[in-house]
């Protein structure tokens, strides 16, 4: 049984030198991330959701690249017009041009994907490795917080602080809507990022390298930066590219329901939500925000795909 | 096994002491401005009636002797009246056969659509149909729920006219069978793709080739020793999931108009009613964990390794 | 029970020499995305009944391989048969079709391997995993099925048979489950037993336990047995004959006798010096320098010139055929006279 694993280590070793002498406590575990650039490049599906990404990422940042549009100004005379030469995806009910507000919705979306992913690592990371380092009643604390944010099934929750937390806001621009909804999420998901944390910081804590920093004398604060968190680092950044697509979905399906973004925040969501009604006389209002907003995700989810079965050798 | 399930059971009770609370909180102390004081149309509310809504409601106690008196009630099995007096259990009642019946087909499209198409894909591995499934469930995990919904309505209800539209009072499970696909469809991408990742890794393991060494048939080695040790993380997931679908219903019941426990939730948020918003979604709640503690001890039956720990 | 009689049918050039199986200038292929690595190149061995054949080498050098084509589990892909015959009873199983090829499974050659806690299915009772052979092949009831295992637990020297049979592979020790490992092999009494590194994980007294029954349950029955190890030591005391693995070849074939008392191949020469004996007390232990070949970039003419302590100029160009040196052993070394006389080196 044991011929076929030599094989399988000997093309590892083919492809990047002798590696198994590289002890995995020098601080840069090289080989992984070097295995993992070179399963990455070789993906399609990789380069076809960063090309995707790169285009959502730029219309995020210069809407204005796109169209030359004011995507507020309204002619309600056009209201739910269908798509011409003039309007490529026609007008919605306040006739306004869908495709203005369609350009100009990524940046909600890719701002939400982005921050709640930031947001909930950060969160999650640092109580995941107080909880995991600390051990003891730390440990059980935290892990116990994040078991009730947990407990509540993650749309209900949402739903539940935003529809109680909006009322409570006058007149809020949009970058305060923004930051609710992403605040909100990222509250309801750290404790994924803290369990993940915490778990990879246990299996790495008590090897042998780790022992022997520890024996030397190098402090907590050395050991967690030097040595555990390069270490987990892999499965944060998988669930972290894998998630950020979801928190796009939960935006728009939170400000489809009416709780997440409001205007004046143009946003894909509520460009839906706001046609539910014209379903049967003017698909063109929510079907080109549909699009845009599948493809987006789709790209997120996508760029998680390749990471994750470039990091996990067990998927290759 | 026993004790396993008591240190189970009251792990639970500080989380749902915790989740509750936060509900709690969440309704009744975040939003500014009293619930009762746009109930009444244009006019303001007379300010008897909003004292009195207060006073029966117990707004003026400190919001720790709220908490008690809620624990206590919910603990008799009190959930209370809504603020049109309404028993709320009535409520519940009314809506939650419907939420079940949807959740139920659910599971059930998951359980077969998932496992079959993960099981195939698989086996077969890295050919057409495989490369096909991957694809496929990489689009459902990309659309977001309504999404799917509003397209499956259109497609089917409105351009081909084979369902309706929307499902009727009383949702016959015939009805419900299209929105439980919409509510089925991103778990159902999920469970294809964990059955294929388990039984992709099963298939190189050491028992199989044992199986294949013992001169078994292909039939017996895939359909016992490999399903079965592959079905323990799929199973184990479709039961987590039925709890948090009861919560996702939300969308699904909304977009077909079924009249439902998401529904209830919902309405009530927005009616700002929250003596229904709290017990409803305590309920989700404790259905959810309770699903999940099921499954940990489903999986101790499944797999023997924990059976006898 | 009764063997079934199959005619020797003539599969290759060479006529059938009557052993019970034969491996036959075997080759076999790894396709992996670093490149084409060979696992196994030319092996040629024999066994017959009552016979023990050793297989020696370290990891990588082919053993496992072989006999995992042999059994037909090897992985594929990555694996591929590049040529080759493996005859048993003189019909070539490679080209045998698959539901023929099943039925001997089990019935006529069996297999145990090194990890009996992951080749045990952990989901189910030894009792039912053991009784599943007599249910597939001999269509026994649930209850005769359960009656027979407990015979053959009884058998292996598993003490309570009765009692342990639903009990689960992980409630019992290494030493136990490699006993329910054996007694599952040997339950439709095959011919020809493989044993790949069967006492590798275990405690050295279990080992020694589990040899002895290997021993006995081949004199009870005259199977003939292939050990698959790279424990000299424990090739001693129970096998006929030795072939000595090394980078995907056999570089030496002799009885146990013979290649203990005089190896005929450098790489042999070093395993034996690097045991520790009585007489070297005080004496630095020998060990083979350097690591075993890469199978993807495999040192050109013989693969242990880089190791070797006899090399010579041809030695990095020409590769060493496996030839007769006397009577039956045969060793693949272009100095092979020299390494038996011990004049160079």
């Amino acid at each position: 049984m044991s011929d076929p694993v030599t094989i399988q280590t000997a093309g590892v070793a083919a492809g990047g030198e002798v590696q198994e002498t590289t002890a995995p406590g020098s601080g840069k575990p090289r080989s992984l991330w070097q295995d993992a650039w070179a399963e990455l490049r070789k993906q399609p599906l990789f380069w076809i959701s960063l090309a995707l990404l790169a285009v959502f990422i730029v219309m995020a940042i210069f809407p204005q690249l796109f169209t030359g549009k004011d995507p507020a100004f309204a002619e309600l005379r056009r209201s739910l017009e269908p798509p011409s030469a003039a309007a490529w995806f026609g007008y919605d009910l306040q006739g306004r041009d869908v495709y203005a507000r369609t350009i100009y919705g990524a940046r909600a979306s890719v701002v939400v994907g982005v921050l709640t992913t930031v947001l909930a690592v950060l969160v999650g990371v640092i109580m995941g490795v107080i909880g995991g380092f600390a051990g003891g009643w730390v440990d059980s604390l935290t892990s116990r917080i994040g078991e009730i944010f947990i407990g509540v099934p993650y749309l209900l929750g949402a739903i539940l602080i935003l529809s109680t937390v909006a009322p409570a806001q006058e007149n809020p621009g949009a970058v305060l809507i923004t930051a609710v909804v992403i605040i909100v999420l990222s509250v309801l998901s750290w404790p994924i990022v803290a369990r993940i944390a915490r778990s990879s910081l246990l299996s790495v804590k008590h090897a042998d390298y780790v022992l022997a920093a520890r024996a030397l004398g190098a402090s907590p604060g050395r050991i967690i930066f030097r040595h555990l968190l390069p270490n987990s680092l892999a499965p944060i950044i998988v669930v972290a590219t894998i998630s950020m697509g979801s928190y796009i979905s939960a935006e728009a399906t939170l400000s489809f329901l009416g709780v997440g973004l409001r205007a004046p925040v143009i946003s894909w969501g509520i460009a839906i939500a706001d046609h539910t009604d014209y379903l049967r006389t003017a698909l063109h209002a929510m079907l080109f925000p549909s699009i845009f907003l599948s493809v987006c995700v789709l790209a997120f989810v996508m760029l998680g795909d390749a990471v994750r079965s470039a990091l996990d050798p067990k998927l290759r | 096994m026993g004790r396993y399930t008591i240190r189970r059971l009251l792990q639970l009770i500080p989380v749902l002491l915790g989740t509750t609370f936060l509900i709690n909180f969440m309704v009744w102390q975040l939003p500014g401005g009293n619930p009762f004081a746009n109930r009444c149309g244009d006019r303001p509310c007379p300010e008897a009636f909003v004292a009195a809504m207060t006073e029966q409601f117990g707004l003026n106690d400190p919001f720790w002797l709220q908490y008690l008196k809620y624990l206590t009630n919910v603990l008799q099995g009190n959930l209370g009246v809504n603020f049109n007096q309404v028993p709320v259990i009535d409520l519940i009642k009314l809506a939650y056969p419907t939420t079940i019946k949807l959740a139920l087909l659910a599971v059930a499209i998951e359980a077969v659509v998932g496992i079959g198409l993960g099981v195939i894909s698989g086996l077969k591995k890295g050919g057409f149909f495989d490369s096909s499934i991957t694809i496929f469930t990489l689009f459902l995990l990309s659309l977001p729920v309504f999404v799917t919904g509003f397209t499956l309505q259109w497609i089917l209800g409105i351009q081909l006219g084979i369902i309706n539209p929307t499902v009727s009072a009383g949702a016959p499970w015939s009805e419900l069978i299209v929105p439980a696909i919409v509510l089925a469809s991103l778990n159902m991408a999920f469970t294809t793709r964990l059955t294929r990742t388990s039984i992709v890794e099963n298939f190189r393991a050491d028992y199989v080739r044992t199986a294949v060494a013992k001169g078994l048939p292909r039939r017996r080695v895939v359909g016992i020793h490999l399903l079965r040790n592959s079905a323990i993380p799929v199973v184990t997931f479709l039961g987590t999931e039925i709890g948090a679908l009861m919560g996702g219903a939300i969308v699904t019941e909304g977009i077909f108009n079924i009249t439902g426990i998401g529904g209830l939730l919902f309405g009530s948020i927005g009616r700002r009613d929250y003596t229904v918003v709290v017990p409803v979604a305590t309920l989700l709640v404790v259905v959810y964990l309770l699903a999940n503690l099921l499954v940990d001890l489903l999986y101790g039956v499944l797999d023997p390794r924990i059976r006898y720990e | 029970m009764t063997k079934a009689v199959t005619e020797p049918v003539s599969s290759g050039d060479r006529p059938y020499s009557g052993s019970l199986l034969e491996v036959e200038d075997l080759q076999v292929e790894f396709r992996t995305q670093a490149g084409v690595a060979k696992a196994v190149n030319g092996v040629t061995y024999s066994v017959d009944a009552g016979e023990t054949l050793a297989v020696l080498g370290e990891s990588g050098s082919g053993k496992s391989v072989t006999a995992q084509t042999i059994m037909g589990i090897l992985d594929m892909p990555p694996g591929v048969v590049r040529g080759g015959r493996i005859r048993f009873r003189g019909v070539d199983l490679l080209t045998m079709p698959e539901a023929e090829r099943r039925k001997i499974r089990g019935e006529g050659i069996s297999m145990i391997f090194q990890d009996a806690l992951s080749a045990l299915n952990p989901l189910f009772p030894v009792g039912w995993q053991i009784g599943e052979m007599f249910r597939v092949h001999r269509g026994l009831s649930k209850k005769q099925a359960y009656a027979k295992a407990v015979e053959l637990m009884d058998r292996v020297r598993i003490p309570a048979a009765k009692q342990r049979l639903r009990d689960f592979p992980h409630q019992f020790s290494g030493g136990m489950r490699q006993r329910i490992m054996i007694a599952m092999a040997i339950a439709l009494d095959p011919e020809v037993l493989i044993a790949d590194e069967p006492t590798t994980a275990l405690d050295v007294t279990v080992q020694a336990q589990i040899m002895d029954l290997l021993a006995e349950l081949q004199r009870e029955s005259n199977m003939a047995l292939i050990l698959i190890t790279h424990d000299l030591g424990v090739v001693a005391d129970v096998a006929h004959k030795i072939a000595v693995m090394y980078g995907g070849r056999i570089v030496e074939q002799a009885s146990v006798f013979d290649l203990y008392a005089k190896p005929a191949h450098p790489y042999t020469k070093g395993l034996l010096d690097s045991i520790p004996r009585v007489d070297q007390k005080g004496q630095d232990l020998f060990a083979i320098k350097g690591i075993p070949p890469n199978l993807l970039h495999m040192p050109s003419g013989c693969a242990f010139h880089p190791r070797c302590v006899f090399k010579r100029d041809n030695c990095t160009t020409d590769v060493p055929a496996l030839l007769t040196v006397e009577g039956p052993r045969r060793s693949a070394c272009h100095y092979s006279r020299e390494v038996l006389d011990g004049v160079a080196g």
